[in-house]
């Protein structure tokens, strides 16, 4: 998601004060995945550990990575104050997921809840999703989010927002998280800790943040 | 060996023979310990592979403390955390245990009858589609697109039934042909005192 994509992240803006990361690692402000950092979709504040999470909505694991272990945790890392789960867009699967990121990034723009909404929507309904049907079925989703999905999905088409998208994939490329989808990044206390790749176990990023 | 590598495994012979004899290598003690191994060996060698660096900066670095590093590594595997899906991490213990009982009956058969450069290749060929496999089972469809378009393929073009596995399941194929020609090598031999041909 590029800075001009609007939103209203929660908690706190800017990033945190990293001026003594754990083991000397490079602190979240100058780590290329936390480009344009608090400009993304996320939960919870930036002061505390970070979870950045690069999806692609038609990949099936990021849809079982954030079916089975973000509700986890944004229920024991984020909701406690411990951590910021934050989205990056990372369309690299199939190829709808290019205008569903768009239309995601048109939707951000507008509304953050109507973001996440259609996010779900997406990894609920892979199957049915395809280039051909894209664009209906997020014009029909959106339909009953007060979001003018007409105009999303022409913003979509005409790819308004792809230079977010493109800040998005810069950050992943910079940052060197891989090509396998869902990829985490984790950073302990402002600190980069490492990438994960695969949907990863709640457990796994826990024990990695050191909060199990 | 040229008459082993144009034979395929067709009849309900030739998988008894693969059968019979993975059992007779496996009833001997040192072997089986050698599959177990293998087993764990290529199971872990397969979910480390997608995760390099996590294993390098937080299960063998970092400054976490051993039971911590131990339950990242563990949660890596399938079915003890989330990284793969049912049909994936079925897939991937029994490309593991095959490779398992691929390994021990390659050395079997290099330490008692001497292996030729074929069989081996097969064998290790086996490996080697089982890790691209197991890459391929978290969502690895991605590297596949990847190196299509490095072939000119379109990605709009590609279409991956298997969300990837199709890997997996190459690995199993192989490492089926592997075993049976391993099998085949050891005809008319005898294997913890029993004949290998029924």
């Amino acid at each position: 998601m590029g800075a001009d994509s609007g939103g209203e992240p929660t908690e706190t803006e800017s990033p945190a004060s990293t001026a003594d990361t754990p083991g000397g690692a490079v602190s979240l402000p100058d780590h290329p995945i936390a480009t344009e950092l608090a400009a993304q979709p996320r939960y919870g504040g930036l002061d505390g550990h970070l979870i950045v999470a690069f999806e692609d909505p038609s990949c099936p694991r990021c849809g079982a990575f954030h079916s089975q272990v973000v509700p986890e945790v944004r229920d024991k890392l984020v909701e406690p104050g411990k951590a910021a789960f934050v989205f990056r867009n990372y369309p690299v699967v199939y190829a709808w997921g290019g205008p569903a990121t768009q239309a995601l990034e048109a939707t951000f723009a507008r509304d953050e809840s109507a973001f996440w909404g259609l996010l779900d929507y997406y990894y609920r309904n892979q199957s049915r999703l395809s280039v051909d049907t894209v664009s209906r079925l997020t014009e029909s989703f959106l339909a009953g989010t007060g979001v003018d999905e007409t105009a999303v999905v022409a913003d979509a088409e005409n790819k308004t927002y792809d230079d977010a998208v493109q800040t998005d994939l810069d950050a992943a490329e910079a940052g060197g998280v891989g090509r396998t989808t869902p990829a985490v990044a984790l950073f302990r206390d402002g600190g980069f800790v490492t990438t994960a790749n695969g949907s990863v176990s709640y457990d796994l990023i826990a024990n990695t943040l050191g909060e199990a | 060996m040229a008459r082993g590598l144009a034979r395929l495994p067709t009849g309900r012979s030739d998988w008894r023979l693969m059968a019979r004899t993975a059992r007779l290598v496996l009833s001997v003690p040192t072997y089986a310990v050698v599959a177990v191994v293998a087993t764990v060996a290529a199971l872990t060698l397969f979910v480390a592979s997608l995760n390099v660096p996590l294993v390098s900066s937080v299960v063998v670095g970092g400054s976490l403390p051993l039971v911590n590093r131990l339950r990242v590594l563990l949660e890596l595997y399938p079915f003890v955390g989330t990284s793969f899906g049912t049909a994936q991490g079925v897939l991937l213990l029994v490309v593991a245990a095959l490779s398992g009982v691929d390994v021990s009956m390659a050395v079997y058969h290099l330490r008692e009858h001497g292996l030729s450069l074929q069989t081996g290749g097969t064998s290790l060929a086996g490996v080697v589609l089982g890790t691209l496999g197991a890459g391929c089972a978290a969502c690895g469809s991605a590297v596949l697109l990847g190196v299509a378009s490095l072939l000119g393929v379109g990605s709009s073009l590609l279409f991956l039934p298997l969300d990837g596995l199709e890997f997996a399941l190459g690995a199993l194929v192989v490492l089926l042909l592997s075993i049976y020609w391993l099998a085949d090598g050891m005809r008319g031999g005898r294997v913890a005192g029993c004949p290998v041909d029924i």
